[in-house]
């Protein structure tokens, strides 16, 4: 194994390792534009993940697999979402609520179906590669076209996402609801369907997360999150609430995940250590995000 | 006016009451829901859940033993919260604390137990304290989100944490992941055997108490609940505003350090991998129940710790998993903060902003 293909390794594993975090960050994108902190990420994609790999493994069909996947996290966003709106509950208290329930969900399910509350293998189909072909390219090959069907989804969605906040009405509303609350009341629209939407959409897209983290897996592991939705949070912020800047941001995370995995082979730390970087990457650059900010407020 | 005034009080408080009526019998109709859906033998579990904790004074001793951390953690998030402070690092504070502690103890076994066990609290409230500091001083000073910045720390603090416990202080004799246990001379007297119910129970009844006092009789409890409030008054009051973003998240993290070393000192004796986990956010329920009310703090860490030692009844004596009580624990959390305004005309939603200021707000 000489330097470049160690490095083309890494950076195809931190393409890989972005997917799920693009997915749950451009979800509470949405979420934070109406004005929302969105703290239940990190359970929905844990509902998605179980669920997923789950339904994929009973119906024996990928597609209806995600699909439950996504149904399981975007019912659980419903009632999150419903109960902050309707009920006036605080976001954050119910945020974690959902955090809450889902770790306790597929533990009693994981219990209750395979008598065990630690790791379900499961006997599913490896995600396809659509461009498989294209692979052997040096270089570029493995790192973008190596990927399987839903990190190229990840992608597509980072644009459609682009477009929609900035070229659709829905998306001005969705953006208004955050920024001017006001104006939304004033043209006779509810503030509350636009959250209510935009807590929905990261319902889905963190299905999808999940779904990709046990599908690439073909295993259910408990904590199979490990705190991806709140790196996810710190994306949005790091990226300045815009789709290509929470690209950039989940790639540096998910370089520093895929580094953390290498590190362990060669450098010998603990692995508690190596399992703290993503977490201590996230911290730095919360930290970092904010003394540029103030930084910026001066200058002004 | 004045009577206008009261009425809106007496009518904030009926609905605070209405909330919490709601909220306690929802999760117990949750608790019955699953146990039903989930359990091979639905009677069997529906008794062992919710009569197990009181059917011998192991049982029932044991329950009120784990009111301990939770009374000091409830306390901590109370003080979090009714000043605007979202602490959730409270589970690497309380996990940082009994570690502390341990050292303590294993590092002085022959000194005078007295001394060594206020030691170790105070090496476990130290070590809470810096945890929790770490977020506010991050927050006053260069404005850090404390909600994100308390988990990611705290996220960190237990893998550093589960480092110690699983490598250098381990106990290489035992096959568990474990350190060392402290000496019989250091543990807490024992009160009801054969259960582990110790004097810790007065360390957290005391708090209580002391808290209580503090809240509501001297000027820090007073500035703490001003700041708490919300908006320019409280700089208007001449209150120093930057202390209290961060010195209540330093206070909340010493509570939790002080719950992990009462744990060691009073049931748990050594620190195994994950020993506190979940506690954490157990005390954000007991503060959220007590509507961050020091005494009410009591009555709160006892209805958590009954939902706990009923699960654990269900662990030995069915098939369900004690994860139960996290679900019921969901349904506690969606509802609390739930207002429940039947037949009355819905405002529009508060921001988010605002939502950060109804969580201090203390009736």
């Amino acid at each position: 194994m000489n330097f470049t293909s160690n490095l083309v390794a890494m950076l195809s594993g931190a393409v890989s390792a972005m997917t799920p975090l693009l997915f749950a960050a451009l979800g509470g994108l949405f979420t934070e534009l109406t004005g929302m902190l969105n703290i239940a990420l990190e359970g929905m994609i844990t509902l998605g993940a179980f669920f997923g790999v789950y339904g994929s493994a009973l119906t024996g069909n990928l597609a209806a697999g995600i699909a439950l996947g996504i149904a399981a996290s975007t019912l659980v966003s419903w009632i999150y979402g419903e109960i902050t709106l309707r009920l006036k509950a605080n976001e954050f208290i119910t945020g974690l609520a959902t955090n809450l329930l889902a770790t306790g969900l597929t533990v009693i399910l994981s219990q209750k179906l395979f008598n065990t509350k630690g790791v379900v293998a499961f006997n599913v189909a490896p995600l396809p590669v659509l461009t498989a072909a294209l692979a052997k390219i040096p270089v570029v090959g493995p790192i973008f076209f190596g990927q399987n069907i839903l990190a190229q989804l990840s992608w597509l969605m980072a644009i459609l996402s682009w477009i929609l906040i900035r070229k659709t009405p829905l998306g001005m509303r969705i953006r208004a609801t955050g920024s001017n609350q006001k104006a939304i009341i004033a043209l006779g629209l509810k503030p509350d369907h636009y959250k209510l939407v935009a807590i929905l959409f990261s319902g889905i897209t963190c299905g999808l997360a999940g779904s990709y983290l046990s599908l690439n897996l073909s295993a259910y592991v408990p904590n199979i999150s490990s705190g991806r939705g709140w790196i996810a949070l710190v994306a949005i912020y790091l990226g300045g609430r815009k789709p290509s800047g929470i690209l950039a941001a989940c790639f540096i995370f998910a370089l520093a995940e895929s580094f953390s995995n290498y590190a362990q082979g060669f450098l010998k730390i603990p692995s508690e250590f190596v399992l703290a970087i993503p977490y201590a990457a996230s911290l730095l650059a919360l930290i970092l995000g904010s003394l540029s900010k103030r930084r910026g407020d001066q200058w002004r | 006016m004045i009577s206008m005034a009261e009425n809106k009080g007496s009518n904030q408080k009926n609905s605070k009451l209405r909330g919490l009526i709601i909220t306690i019998v929802a999760s117990f109709a949750s608790a019955f829901l699953l146990l039903l859906i989930f359990a091979d033998d639905p009677p069997s579990a529906l008794r062992l859940f919710f009569l197990s904790p009181f059917s011998n004074t192991y049982y029932f001793g044991n329950m009120i033993a784990a009111m301990v951390p939770l009374m000091l953690g409830g306390l901590g998030i109370s003080i979090a919260f009714a000043s605007r402070n979202f602490n959730l690092g409270g589970e690497g504070q309380i996990y940082a604390g009994g570690l502390a502690a341990v050292a303590v103890c294993l590092a002085f076994p022959d000194g005078s137990p007295f001394l060594v066990q206020i030691l170790a609290c105070l090496a476990g409230a130290f070590a809470g304290a810096i945890v929790g500091s770490l977020s506010g001083i991050l927050k006053s000073r260069l404005g850090v989100d404390e909600l994100i910045s308390s988990f990611l720390i705290s996220a960190i603090v237990v893998l550093i944490v589960d480092y110690f416990i699983t490598g250098p202080m381990q106990d290489k004799s035992s096959n568990f992941q474990t350190t060392q246990s402290i000496g019989q001379n250091l543990r807490f007297a024992r009160i009801l055997p054969p259960s582990l119910l110790s004097t810790g129970l007065f360390l957290g009844l005391a708090s209580c108490l002391l808290a209580k006092i503090i809240f509501d009789r001297t000027r820090f409890g007073y500035e703490l609940r001003v700041y708490g409030e919300g908006g320019e008054f409280a700089r208007y009051c001449g209150i120093n505003t930057e202390m209290y973003t961060f010195l209540p998240m330093g206070i909340s993290g010493a509570m939790h350090g002080l719950a992990g070393a009462a744990m060691i000192l009073g049931t748990n004796y050594k620190a195994m991998k994950s020993f506190s986990s979940g506690i954490g956010w157990n005390a954000i329920s007991v503060a959220l129940i007590a509507h961050n009310d020091p005494l009410a703090v009591i009555g709160a860490a006892f209805f958590i710790a009954y939902l706990d030692a009923g699960a654990k009844g269900l662990m030995v004596g069915s098939n369900v998993s004690s994860e139960i009580v996290s679900v019921v624990q969901a349904v506690i959390f969606y509802l609390i903060t739930a207002q429940f305004s039947f037949g009355q005309k819905r405002k529009t939603r508060k921001p988010s902003q605002a939502d950060r200021q109804s969580i201090g707000a203390r009736s």
